[in-house]
């Protein structure tokens, strides 16, 4: 009697612990369609949420806040987007309460913000005159359909930092083509075993994409009212092939970017060299001040008989959410952000990324000698990239989920089952799938 | 009459506490997440951004879910990692708790509280310590078998699981070990003094008082690691930055949380978690089952 008293208590607890999993699947759904806005009384004190995690942003809202006593922009930091950030807005949306007026929102996750309904097209609020102050590009990554749906902050273009100490010391050329990369790649190893010319981050597929991109794919498309998606395409088989012989002849490590071992690894020297975007440099001088003076930047190595091509990784913008209370001020705030040179100075210390408005180079704190890059002004060499980014690079709403696709293939591939080239083509299934899941017209191509 | 109709009121006086609460945060929550998981958004416009709206699926979500390699994995890899992880953790707590029960042990509340206290670690926080451990390059256990010539990979493919399981045993083990001390205590000395006078020895005390006196204390602290196995979900999602082996479906729960908040499909969600539910009851009760028929036999 007493035992089966117990099991009965025992399993009520537990079961208790399984409601609690079950409420956490069955998070509410709400409906928020009210986008009027209220408009501001002249002289009227108002207050705007901000929810952001970009490095430098808190500097450039004390500047606006100093300027601008009327309306105070209250910032909270949030987790980066993809860790948690955008599941903390997601929700904030759906309960319809708790979403800030602005928020921080990359390029390819736009058009998830969209399907959600959660996003304030912003040419009611006289966007528009700005669109001059923003690159082109930059500028359609925010604009869809007769709608733009946030203000362009930030890209990535691409280069290849290196060791050129090390390069120096061991008679490597730097690599102008991906062909002389894995030749680098494997004098290399010859000359220490226990360095390696890079990483393949298996977990970071934003990073491959960026590689795809350079070669020439076009993952995402629109054609009338669908969705294509051709993420197997034979530039991204030809990316995924290339890495494929460079991890199987071991001639890149496979650890994670952005973690510890990795941060070390820099900093020690075991990994001499980096393909990554502009906003590299201050990820490098933060995490391996002990190589200052070590490092140099040169431009992504190139496909054979391709024009010169770079590539983006990374972009971001500002964006005032559903439910904003005063549209017309959030607007005017995210313009300043970023097109105002001061603001712009400031994101730029805090390594933000490159400017989306347009012609930021010139005087501005990225137009000067690098002490870290040896005296290197290595902004030239991305100015020089970001000419040479194709430009017409779109993304679908179930962008994340692509990547997690892709990222699940490449660890399988890591931990020897299959290889890259079958997680693409895995990815190119799966994503198909998403969408139509999601309700949406898709077509493969 | 009068009595009968008293003696009603004063039972539903007396549970209605109970039952209100027992709906709104159990009864509720699983229906309400069966409902959702029923359903499915349908959206309409061009590129389908002209809004959406909930409709009826059926049991779509749960054939997705149970067509999707990905999420049948996990659900198999818990079941693996309970498939070790239980008996050792059971082994392990009842093992500790006779040890400190038996009568030559000394410096008992330390020891007790000694390993209690892993516990009081919220799973988070204990897993980004472990997460140092194993990080090569940063762990200076990773460094010292490198310099003994081991090359220790504590979170590759295919032994991340196991780390994991570490972390799951260092953290539950004392307050599973408790569970069966508190058992252990409840056991009258007199039978002790009586198996004395027959002549038994420490270990038959152990094997024919101790042991069955404390199988109900085993029985529920087994239910609990085989659930807490199946929601396997902080300890991989904190490893998971890390390690190259952890994907987002590596747990049913991290293939649910996934699906939930950054694909907001919350239909499939819902869909995911119910099946982990019944997953969980089906082996929870039908270990129940076989431990209560077991019982009533002897």
């Amino acid at each position: 009697m007493r035992r089966w008293r117990l099991g009965r208590r025992g399993r009520t607890a537990l079961l208790g612990g399984l409601a609690l999993l079950l409420a956490l699947g069955g998070c509410g759904s709400g409906d928020d369609t009210t986008d009027a806005g209220t408009q501001r009384s002249p002289g009227q004190k108002v207050q705007l949420v901000f929810w952001s995690w970009v490095p430098g942003v808190d500097k450039a809202v004390a500047l606006w806040n100093s300027e601008n006593p009327d309306v105070q922009v209250k910032l909270e930091k949030i987790p980066a987007g993809s860790s948690g950030g955008y599941a903390k807005m997601h929700a904030a949306l759906q309960a319809g309460k708790g979403a800030p007026d602005l928020a921080q929102v990359e390029y390819q996750n736009i058009p998830e913000f969209l399907l959600e309904d959660g996003l304030v097209d912003l040419t009611k609020y006289g966007v528009a005159d700005s669109q001059g102050k923003f690159a082109d590009w930059q500028w359609r990554q925010v604009a869809y359909g007769n709608g733009v749906y946030a203000v362009p902050q930030a890209s990535g273009p691409m280069g290849f930092f290196y060791r050129s100490d090390l390069f120096q010391k061991w008679g490597i050329a730097v690599p102008k083509t991906w062909t002389e990369y894995k030749a680098a790649a494997a004098t290399i190893r010859q000359k220490d075993p226990k360095v390696y010319i890079g990483t393949f981050p298996p977990g970071n597929s934003a990073w491959f994409t960026s590689l795809a991109w350079q070669a020439g794919a076009k993952w995402f498309s629109v054609d009338g009212d669908t969705w294509v998606v051709n993420i197997d395409s034979p530039e991204t088989l030809k990316v995924a092939e290339y890495w494929d012989s460079l991890v199987g002849d071991k001639l890149v490590a496979t650890e994670p970017d952005f973690a510890n071992a990795w941060y070390k690894h820099l900093q020690n020297g075991q990994i001499a060299g980096w393909v990554s975007a502009q906003w590299g440099d201050s990820i490098l001088s933060g995490n391996a001040p002990d190589t200052a003076g070590k490092w140099r930047v040169a431009p992504m190595p190139q496909w054979d008989g391709a024009p010169f091509a770079s590539a983006n990784w990374g972009g971001s913008s500002t964006a005032v959410l559903k439910g904003a209370k005063y549209p017309t001020e959030a607007t005017k705030f995210a313009v300043w952000l970023n097109s105002d040179p001061k603001s712009i100075d400031l994101l730029i210390q805090g390594g933000y990324g490159w400017p989306a408005a347009k012609d930021a180079l010139q005087g501005s704190a990225l137009d000067k000698p690098y002490p870290f890059f040896g005296g290197q002004k290595i902004n030239d060499v991305f100015a020089e990239a970001d000419a040479a980014i194709d430009q017409d690079w779109a993304w679908i709403p179930t962008t994340p989920a692509a990547y997690q696709h892709l990222n699940d293939g490449f660890q399988r591939a890591i931990a020897g089952q299959g290889t890259f080239v079958d997680a693409v083509k895995a990815a190119q299934a799966a994503t198909v799938a998403d969408l139509k899941a999601k309700g949406l017209k898709v077509r493969a191509d | 009459m009068t009595t009968r109709s008293t003696r009603r009121r004063a039972v539903a006086g007396f549970l209605m506490p109970f039952l209100l609460l027992y709906a709104a945060f159990f009864i509720l929550p699983i229906g309400y997440a069966v409902y959702q998981s029923l359903l499915k958004t349908e959206r309409s416009g061009p590129l389908g951004l002209g809004g959406s709206h909930r409709v009826f699926a059926g049991l779509s979500n749960y054939t997705t879910a149970l067509t999707d390699p990905g999420f049948v994995d996990s659900i198999l890899r818990v079941l693996g990692f309970a498939l070790v992880q239980v008996p050792l953790m059971i082994a392990l707590a009842t093992a500790l708790a006779l040890l400190l029960d038996s009568a030559s042990a000394w410096g008992v509340p330390l020891f007790r509280g000694a390993y209690f206290l892993p516990y009081g670690v919220p799973g988070v926080i204990a897993s980004i310590l472990w997460g140092f451990l194993y990080v090569p390059g940063v762990s200076p256990i990773v460094d010292i078998l490198g310099k003994t010539g081991i090359r220790a990979d504590f979170l590759g493919s295919g032994t991340v699981l196991w780390s994991v399981a570490n972390i799951v045993t260092w953290e539950f083990a004392g307050y599973n070990m408790l569970v069966v001390v508190a058992q252990l205590k409840a056991i009258d000395t007199d039978l002790y003094e009586a198996a004395r006078i027959d002549g038994a020895n420490a270990w038959q005390v152990v094997r024919h008082v101790k042991l069955p006196l404390i199988r109900p204390a085993i029985v529920l602290t087994t239910v609990f690691t085989i659930i807490g196995s199946l929601q396997l979900f902080a300890e991989p999602l904190v490893l998971r930055p890390i390690s190259t082996a952890i994907s987002t479906s590596y747990t049913p729960n991290l293939a649910a949380y996934t699906q939930a908040f950054v694909n907001n499909n919350y239909g499939l969600a819902a869909a995911q978690a119910v099946i982990l539910a019944f997953v969980a009851c089906v082996f929870s009760f039908g270990f129940l089952r076989l431990t209560g028929q077991k019982g009533d036999k002897r």
